[in-house]
């Protein structure tokens, strides 16, 4: 199992070579969908392995010696948190080199790259050794940085380099964390820096009235910096709407569907379990950011005529969900926050499509020049129901879960717990206006669906052609996946739940996690 | 599991099914089949649940069956939110009348939307929305009951904005939801609070296994409260989860969205209005009466009453024939809300019922009118129509005299309309009367209601004698009318017959099993408190109808207010339009026709200050942040030509400088390098002076080698 997980990382790489050796185009985009398939399979075998061993924390992991001056290993691992990603990121890889089938501008370098990524991505999720995750992480702007800088719209040298330093920027906060690390967590170990992330959790040297106390709200900060920008949360978001709008549809997929969600597992996997006790002594500020967020992002969406900006927005919006739900320090929070980061990566990637469908056809985005489009294509405008109505939250569909899950345990926070004694009526606050995420949300995906959909359709639709089978499956498949895990969302938390305890109780000790949970 | 509950269970899921069904093969396989599939699978489904209602009210049951429980969401350590069904009384009760209505609904739409381009997509629709509507009432957790909560809020954007193609349908559509939406902002936020203070006990029925009601006793035990001195808290969640029914059932100030609704086609309008959507407000109140404290109740009574008298006052000057029957809706889930509210519990959901067999009824008449009118709406246009639709007139009157309440005085012998409404009105005077904190403004409880009930025979009696007395005013559309296809008169007659008969089906006693249940679980955990409302309200209340205290106040009502209306509407509207001339009374037509300006101010307020709102933060977005990143960008460009410059000029500088003074002293020294044997002879000799002159100075001068 050790040997296939790193198979599964490395795969990709080893092909997207391949790839750029094949003779012709047909050939390569086989293989790049083969591989994406393979590695599906392999996510999938993993899984299955994962839940009949009756594993519950970390599991297949295995470490070699890489760098051996300053005790960095090459080590790979699963858990709860990142096994429901590891599969998010292959199912929708499947999908999305289907929606590259397309491209023309050179095919093979676009598929390369994008085997790349995957590599990366993977790696990210996979890796259990921070410098090795630094490592995974900064290579994933290459990949991404030439594929919006080559195959994008005409903004796209801007949109591009953009993203580049926005995200490096906040890597470059990250490194520093890593040197802070590489200083002073020999005092715990008492000889070599440690860098492995499970252990690396709630060390007493960075708890308060520890040695580094100070130092650990630093490093909080400087880590929350780092992957905001990735989430992304307002205020350090505008790279982007950029980046959406100039990235050719599958990588605006990816993009919003895999690599958006680095930031929130970074921020479970080392913001929040490296630094507990700064978190909450922070936690308001983060929450308040995440509701600023939700709200904003809602607002800035529903101005937007341009239709995949609306969408980038609304990104942005529900992703403050996720900072929220990791920021209130409640078991309901957390499991609602990653819950939200599924959903959002099977909605965001599938609302995404439905803009590049139309798009394709149309090559323009603004929202006031289309309309009827369920009368034109009553499928596709059947589908888009599902995938608009899902990003809402409904009921039955996988954005609920998530949201509905932050919101409950936002409030769950005013029972003290791990906020603090007095932060009831911060609490409320909050709690009341990321409620109104809910009205604004329907505000803007419903004027949108309107002006998009209803009506009569136009006559210039006239000569567009009609959604072809490969499109209509790449929707079906992403809209069958909306009801999956709306009405089964166990198929997530059975393979989180052991992980997420474990880790709540590392990171506050049990006492308090359970009368949080009881609501005080 | 008992049988019962599968019934309810499985008669439940079956519209589900059939909507599936028609939404994947509606369009291929059925056809024009697709609407009597789906009647047949809600005839089905009405037929498990009269099954079941029999088999309940044989049983005995004293306690209601929740043994189906599915752990849905996760919530931490081992516990859950739970998905489940509730059976009881109320339940088996709503679950026959909802599926019998939807399933005259259904056959009455195979006749009303024959010819429709979308027909199966419609039936879809409809047992979808019959679907969200079965989970409401069916729902064992708030939780749940938000889930279907909100697939009717989806399903009633589908068939209020089912003719999408043009602009109104898109408007109301999106109005209703978004109308809905802020009614469950409020929901959520007072679910947030009821999670926080109870985790996953937020079941709703008062289970004796530990159900919301035990926790909340114990929760507010614990806090040092009681149930006569209760905390802000459980109020404040009380109002919350209200908003959510303000929301569904359109009450003031969320009701906007209710006569725009009108745009979808007219049996969506019969059904909203009666057993589906607004219906599941009322049944939401009263689903969490025991958490409700006195300060919801007031609350609560206060928005019913307002919202009772403003629609009443609306619903008397429209001339759109669906515009007057949305408005009487409004008026009588004001009813309902304010009964609640004022502690008659039973009579506020037996006027639920009641209200739904005669306002689908109505609904059903006004579309077979609509229909043989040719989609004139405007009851202008209409009058003399009971010839040419004899059934449609007969029915629509005996709703009319439900809904007035018609009764013979000082007897027990009425119309169902009756019985349901004389409750509320007697709890609302009780209630009034036990409000002594609120000194003269209490009387306002009763009077409004009591007002009201002389205004509803009235304005139905106009929208009545308009469009079937008299002369006809248009002869072409007169000439052109004629009496519905079966499938729309049957259900018509059905429900019109059970509007005058509902009250002999054993509902009441029904609902009083669910109430009786949830009372005495209250005297289990809070001794001492019969309910949450002042002593004295409820006890009045229920020992059976009392017709002679109310019936002297109202009991002459439909009489006198059913012929004035006749009277005065029979020959158009030549007399009230004199009447609205008159100074006070043309001011007071004005508002009411204008809505009150609702519409108008929420256009402004909210609507616009919305989008304006939206403006601005995108161009926050823009111009502000956006600006600041790239000026970040532009300053580390122009600090990287800074620096260039440094490096080019400065440190360059001093590289070249240096290379410079090197090669300078090199052209220094090569001048000194001219190559002649005599001059290097020169050189040799002058330096070997200057050393020996040296050497001698440092040797003779004394204090020179002393030096270190």
């Amino acid at each position: 199992m050790t040997t296939m997980l790193n198979l599964m990382i490395f795969l990709p790489l080893i092909a997207g070579i391949a790839v750029l050796a094949m003779p012709s185009r047909e050939q390569a985009k086989w293989l790049t969908l083969g591989t994406s398939i393979v590695v599906l399979i392999m996510s999938l075998i993993i899984t299955a392995g994962y839940i009949s061993d009756g594993a519950s924390g970390l599991a297949y992991y295995n470490e070699v010696t890489w760098i051996q001056a300053i005790n960095v290993k090459y080590a790979t691992g699963v858990d709860g948190l990142s096994l429901p990603l590891v599969v998010l990121t292959t199912a929708l890889s499947v999908l999305i080199v289907l929606a590259s089938w397309n491209v023309e501008k050179a095919t093979k370098a676009f598929l390369a790259l994008y085997l790349f990524l995957m590599t990366a991505m993977l790696g990210v999720f996979l890796a259990m050794d921070l410098f090795l995750f630094y490592v995974f992480f900064e290579v994933s702007l290459l990949p991404m940085y030439f594929l919006i800088g080559i195959w994008g719209g005409p903004r796209k040298e801007y949109a591009a380099i953009k993203f580049f330093i926005y995200t490096l920027a906040g890597s470059i906060c990250l490194l520093i964390v890593m040197l802070g690390l590489f200083f002073l967590t020999p005092q715990h170990t008492g000889g070599e820096p440690l860098w492995h992330m499970i252990e690396l959790q709630n060390l007493p040297i960075f708890a308060e009235g520890g040695a580094y106390y100070g130092w650990a709200k630093v490093f909080f900060w400087l880590t929350l910096i780092a992957f905001a920008v990735k989430i992304p949360a307002a205020p350090l978001h505008t790279w982007l709407p950029d980046a959406h709008v100039e990235a050719p549809t599958p990588i605006s997929m990816i993009l919003a569907g895999v690599l958006l969600k680095m930031g929130g597992y970074a921020l479970m996997r080392i913001t929040y379990p490296f630094f507990p006790d700064a978190a909450q002594a922070f936690w308001h500020i983060v929450a308040a950011l995440g509701v600023f967020g939700i709200i904003y992002g809602a607002l800035c969406a529903m101005a937007q005529s341009d239709w995949k900006k609306l969408v980038a927005y609304s990104s942005v919006s529900h992703m403050g969900y996720v900072t929220l739900g990791i920021a209130v320090l409640t078991t309901a929070g957390f499991y609602g926050a990653y819950f939200q980061m599924i959903a959002h990566g099977i909605t965001s990637a599938m609302m995404f499509f439905m803009v590049g469908v139309v798009y394709e056809r149309a090559h323009h985005r603004e929202i006031n020049r289309l309309g009827g489009m369920w009368l034109k294509w009553p499928g596709y405008g059947g589908w888009s129901l599902v995938c608009f109505f899902a990003g809402m939250g409904l009921p039955g569909m996988c954005g609920f879960i998530g949201e509905i899950m932050v919101l409950l345990g936002t409030f769950e926070a005013a029972g003290a717990g791990q906020v603090g004694a007095n932060a009831a009526p911060t609490v409320y606050t909050l709690g009341i206006l990321a409620s109104s995420g809910v009205v604004l949300t329907a505000g803007y995906i419903l004027w949108m669906f309107q002006r998009v959909y209803m009506g009569q359709p136009r006559p210039d639709y006239d000569h567009y052609e009609p959604v072809n089978a490969r499109e209509y499956a790449i929707m079906t498949v992403l809209g069958i996946a909306c009801f999956v895990f709306g009405i089964m969302p166990k198929l997530v938390f059975n393979l989180t739940e052991g992980t997420f305890d474990h880790l709540l109780n590392v990171i506050w000790p049990v006492g308090q996690v359970a009368t949080a949970a009881l609501g005080g | 599991m008992h049988t019962i509950e599968w019934l309810i269970v499985i008669a439940s899921l079956l519209p589900l099914v059939s909507s599936m069904v028609n939404i994947f093969f509606g369009k291929k396989v059925l056809r024009q089949n697709a609407g009597w599939f789906a009647a047949g699978v809600m005839l089905v489904s009405f037929l498990l649940s009269f099954v079941a209602l029999v088999m309940w009210m044989g049983g005995g049951h004293t306690e209601p069956l929740t043994n189906l429980r599915i752990n849905w969401i996760p919530i931490g350590q081992g516990k859950y939110l739970q998905l489940g069904v509730l059976v009881d009384g109320l339940c088996v009760g709503m679950v026959a009348m909802v599926t019998f209505i939807s399933t005259l609904v259904h056959v009455y739409s195979v006749g009303y939307m024959a010819g429709d381009k979308r027909f199966e997509r419609f039936f879809a629709y409809l047992s979808l929305f019959t679907f969200s509507m079965l989970g409401i009432v069916t729902a064992n957790s708030i939780m749940q009951l938000f889930v279907f909560w909100e697939l009717v809020g989806l399903t009633s954007y589908l068939l209020i904005g089912f003719w999408f193609e043009k602009r109104g349908p898109q408007l109301a559509s999106k109005k209703a939801f978004v109308m809905n939406r802020v009614g469950d902002m409020g929901f959520l936020i007072g679910f947030g609070i009821l999670f926080y203070k109870l985790g996953e006990s937020i079941l709703l029925p008062p289970v004796s296994g530990g159900g919301m009601f035990e926790a909340i006793a114990k929760q507010i035990t614990a806090e040092g409260y009681s149930f006569t001195n209760p905390p802000m808290w459980l109020t404040a969640a009380g109002i919350g989860l209200f908003f959510g029914a303000i929301g569904k059932s359109a009450q003031f100030p969320l009701h906007t969205w209710l006569p725009d609704a009108m745009e979808g086609p007219t049996p969506v309008s019969s059904i909203v209005h009666s057993a589906t959507m607004v219906a599941a407000g009322v049944y939401l109140t009263a689903r969490i009466y025991p958490i409700l404290t006195p300060g919801a109740h007031l609350f609560i009574a206060t928005i019913g009453l307002i919202t009772l008298v403003m629609a009443a006052c609306m619903a008397l000057v429209m001339t759109d024939i669906k515009k007057v029957l949305a408005y009487s809706t409004l008026s009588q889930l004001g009813y309902m809300i304010l009964g609640l509210g004022a502690g008659a519990y039973s009579f506020a959901l037996f006027h639920l019922i009641t209200h739904a067999f005669f306002k689908c009824c109505l609904f059903q008449c006004s579309g077979s009118v609509i229909h043989a009118a040719h989609h004139q709406q405007d009851m202008r246009y209409y009058g003399g129509l009971k010839d040419k639709l004899p059934v449609t007139a007969a029915c629509y009157f005996i709703c009319t005299l439900a809904i007035a309440g018609a009764s013979i005085p000082f007897t027990n012998i009425a119309l169902s309309g009756y019985y349901s409404k004389d409750g509320i009105i007697a709890g609302a005077v009780n209630y009034g009367e036990a409000l002594s904190s609120l000194g003269a403004w209490a009387n306002l409880f009763w009077i409004g209601p009591l007002v009201i009930a002389y205004v509803t025979p009235f304005y139905m009696a106009r929208s009545f004698a308009l469009t079937f007395l008299g002369r006809p005013r248009d002869q072409h559309l007169y000439d052109n009318a004629h009496e519905a296809p079966w499938m729309m008169t049957v259900p018509q007659v059905c429900l019109a017959f059970l509007a005058v008969f509902a009250a002999i089906f054993p509902f009441l006693s029904l609902i009083n099993e669910t109430r009786e249940y949830m009372v005495s679980l209250m005297g289990t955990f809070a001794p001492g408190v019969q309910v949450w409302v002042q002593p004295g309200t409820e006890s009045a209340m229920h020992h059976g109808y009392h017709p002679v205290h109310a019936g002297l106040l109202h009991g002459f009502a439909w009489i006198l207010c059913i012929g004035a209306g006749v009277l005065m509407y029979k020959d158009g509207m030549t007399i009230s339009s004199r009447i609205v001339r008159l100074p006070v009374i043309h001011q007071l037509y004005t508002w009411a026709h204008n809505k009150f300006y609702f519409d108008a101010l929420y256009d402004v307020c909210f609507v616009n200050a919305g989008k304006l709102l939206a403006a601005f933060a995108a161009g926050f977005d823009r111009l502000f942040i956006d600006k600041l990143v790239n000026l970040a960008g532009s300053i580390t460009v122009v600090g990287a030509m800074g620096s260039g410059w440094v490096d080019r000029r400065v440190v360059d500088g001093i590289v070249n400088g240096l290379a410079r003074f090197a090669q300078n002293c090199g052209a220094l020294l090569r001048l000194v390098q001219v190559g002649r044997v005599r001059a290097y002879v020169m050189v040799m000799f002058a330096t070997a002076v200057v050393v020996t002159l040296i050497v001698m100075v440092i040797t003779l001068v004394p204090g020179a080698s002393a030096a270190p």
